[in-house]
């Protein structure tokens, strides 16, 4: 019994660290835009599906499909903001709600015309595989996929802090009048927010790919996922939006082994829902 | 305004609407394909008809109309299978069901504050939630489908071999709906409503209670969409856990958005051009390729959401007002855009 916790909480948490991956990209366009991001799901749908196609045109290991993909999906981000968020930045955030659903929907019927119904799966990854420490079974895919992710929230924090650009986005999202008159181009400042929040899905894209397969309609369960993330830790706080992706991924594997697999996202929306209605600001939210 | 009759409030156009949707079954008695598409249109209006209650007038932004209609279909299918009760009556219980969980949800939602995107959110979980719920509880099928006796009275099992007194049931429904947006938008509710989903906390010291208000309004917006999903099950004949949608909630709610929020006959115009042209182009690019209409309709979504913001009843509106000026008829001391605030 203690080990199949063990176990649980062991794989709870490396899932949760790329969870908090995944929603470090929704925190930062929501924490600095202010743009309800509907479509996040699907950016990590398509980038698993890049990953997919870049996996087996190229012949590459899912651990390093994201060298390609990232570039992509930066630009396709950069070019999402400048054609459709650019102008309605001031409109009412229903209309952006729109705009980003109607995204999604472009985004989930392309990827069900491109690549069919059928779930897509990559060969077996390098880092596939397992080993045993003290009879806890750890999976080695899952445990390189949380220190990339690790990695790649560390540096997202340095150029948060210690990058003119970076300073601009903070600044942008606390004053972002203010952010203007100092000089700061919002244009621009936004556009590279809303790049690297579909860059950072692309990296978890490939972790992803390493061990899972992709459908048109699995960006549903990330987008929740993430959104839930970003409830319990609120906005502004990087070692807060890693523990509560653990507290969710841990929830997740809880349900599996001692519930029913089926009811593996209802323990993460349970959590969602009570913590908007106890803790409205997140557990470690800075406003 | 209390002394006129009601008929006078209704714009000539929209009786002239309702009298030709009355006619419409005559025209297509024999195109079956054509009734199903004009029925999915009226079922579409009457939902999100029910939804410019909550999220256009309250401006709560309700993602949840699935978990309602789930409700109103399980409840109503499960009281024809089990016990043969005839689903005109289960469809009223179906919405009562709904109701009472719109107010368990409702209550604390609105009492701890929670706001849009994360009203939204909660909402759009709790659909989710629903369906795994209902995937699991096997005694009302779980993950099977489950099929509704057809019964030897038609009119008492509700279930019929046309789609054509489905239409007629959904249009009654619609009209009713309708004159209840009417009615609750120049009531001292729907006055309520509308200025709270402008400034809550400029309406809580006029001394309005917001949370009653907004209460009511989803529970008269929960119980219209378990009505439908009483009959909603009646017109596919099964049961099945994906009648709880995520994806038909955020496609009614964005119909509200797109038709203009608040506004009475905005959702009606939304579904009966967004709808329709959804379905023609299901039927003319289906065949090519399976998502093609929907890459298109997204377009088009996201086009209306760009460049008309406020949405598209108010331009229809403007048409409207127009043609009445072509033809040397227009009403006194109304200003074009009375309807669109």
């Amino acid at each position: 019994m203690l080990e199949t916790v063990t176990q649980s909480i062991i794989t709870g948490v490396m899932m949760g660290i790329i969870y908090a991956l995944i929603a470090l990209g929704l925190s930062i366009v929501f924490g600095v835009m202010n743009v309800v991001n509907f479509a996040h799901g699907d950016f990590v749908m398509l980038s698993m599906y890049l990953s997919y196609v870049a996996g087996t045109v190229l012949v590459w290991d899912a651990v390093a499909t994201p060298l390609i993909t990232v570039p992509f999906l930066f630009v396709f981000g950069v070019v999402t903001y400048y054609l459709l968020l650019d102008r309605t930045l001031r409109h009412l955030y229903v209309v952006q709600l729109a705009i980003t659903v109607g995204l999604q929907i472009l985004m989930r019927s392309a990827a069900l015309i491109i690549w069919k119904a059928q779930p897509r799966a990559l060969q077996y990854s390098f880092i596939q595989g397992s080993f045993e420490v003290g009879g806890i079974n750890i999976l080695t895919s899952r445990l390189a996929a949380a220190a990339v992710s690790l990695l790649f929230i560390g540096a997202i924090a340095y150029f948060l802090n210690k990058t003119w650009a970076g300073t601009g986005m903070r600044a942008a999202s606390d004053d972002l009048d203010a952010a203007s008159l100092m000089g700061v181009n919002y244009h621009r400042t936004y556009a590279l927010t809303f790049g690297i929040g579909a860059a950072l899905t692309a990296v978890a894209g490939g972790l992803l790919m390493s061990f899972q397969q992709t459908d048109p309609v699995g960006g549903v369960r990330f987008g929740l996922l993430s959104w839930c993330v970003l409830a319990l830790a609120g906005l502004g706080s990087l070692p807060g939006l890693i523990i509560s992706g653990i507290i969710v991924g841990v929830a997740e594997t809880f349900a599996i082994t001692f519930f029913d697999p089926r009811a593996r996202l209802l323990a993460v929306y349970l959590i969602f829902i009570l913590v908007l209605w106890l803790k409205p600001r997140g557990l470690f939210g800075r406003r | 305004m209390k002394a006129q009759p009601f008929y006078k409030r209704l714009p000539i156009a929209l009786l002239l609407v309702i009298l030709a949707a009355a006619l419409v079954p005559l025209a297509f008695r024999s195109n079956q394909y054509a009734m199903v598409l004009v029925t999915t249109v009226l079922l579409f209006a009457v939902l999100a008809s029910a939804w410019n209650i909550i999220g256009g007038m309250a401006g709560q932004l309700d993602l949840a109309v699935g978990a309602y209609v789930g409700l109103g279909a399980f409840t109503a299918g499960t009281l024809l299978i089990r016990w043969n009760i005839t689903p005109w009556l289960g469809m009223i219980v179906g919405g009562f069901v709904a109701t009472g969980f719109a107010v368990l949800i409702g209550f604390p939602l609105f009492g701890f504050k929670i706001k849009e995107v994360w009203y939204a959110l909660t909402s759009s979980a709790l659909v989710e939630v629903l369906r795994v719920i209902f995937l699991m509880w096997n005694e009302v099928g779980g993950p099977t489908e489950v099929y509704l006796p057809a019964g030897t009275n038609p009119w008492y099992s509700l279930r019929f071999n046309t789609y054509t007194p489905y239409f007629y049931i959904m249009l009654v429904l619609l009209i009713l709906v309708i004159y209840l947006n009417h009615r609750i938008r120049n009531s001292r509710l729907g006055y309520s409503l509308l200025a709270l989903g402008e400034d809550e906390d400029a309406v809580e010291v006029l001394g309005v209670n917001s949370q009653a208000a907004k209460l009511k309004a989803l529970m008269i917006y929960a119980f219209i969409s378990g009505v439908v999903g009483g009959l909603y099950a009646c017109i596919y004949g099964f049961l099945h856990p994906s009648f709880f949608s995520t994806a038909m909630s955020t496609e009614i709610a964005i119909l509200g958005i797109v038709g203009g929020m608040g506004i009475t006959y905005g959702p009606l115009i939304a579904a009966i051009f967004l709808v329709s042209f959804r379905e023609f182009l299901r039927a003319s690019l289906g065949g090519q390729l399976e998502g093609l209409y929907l890459v298109v309709y997204a377009v088009l979504l996201i086009l209306i959401a760009m460049f008309q913001p406020r949405g598209i009843a108010p331009l229809v509106y403007r048409g409207y007002q127009k043609v009445l000026a072509l033809i040397g008829w227009r009403r006194h001391g109304q200003p074009a855009d009375a309807q669109s605030h």
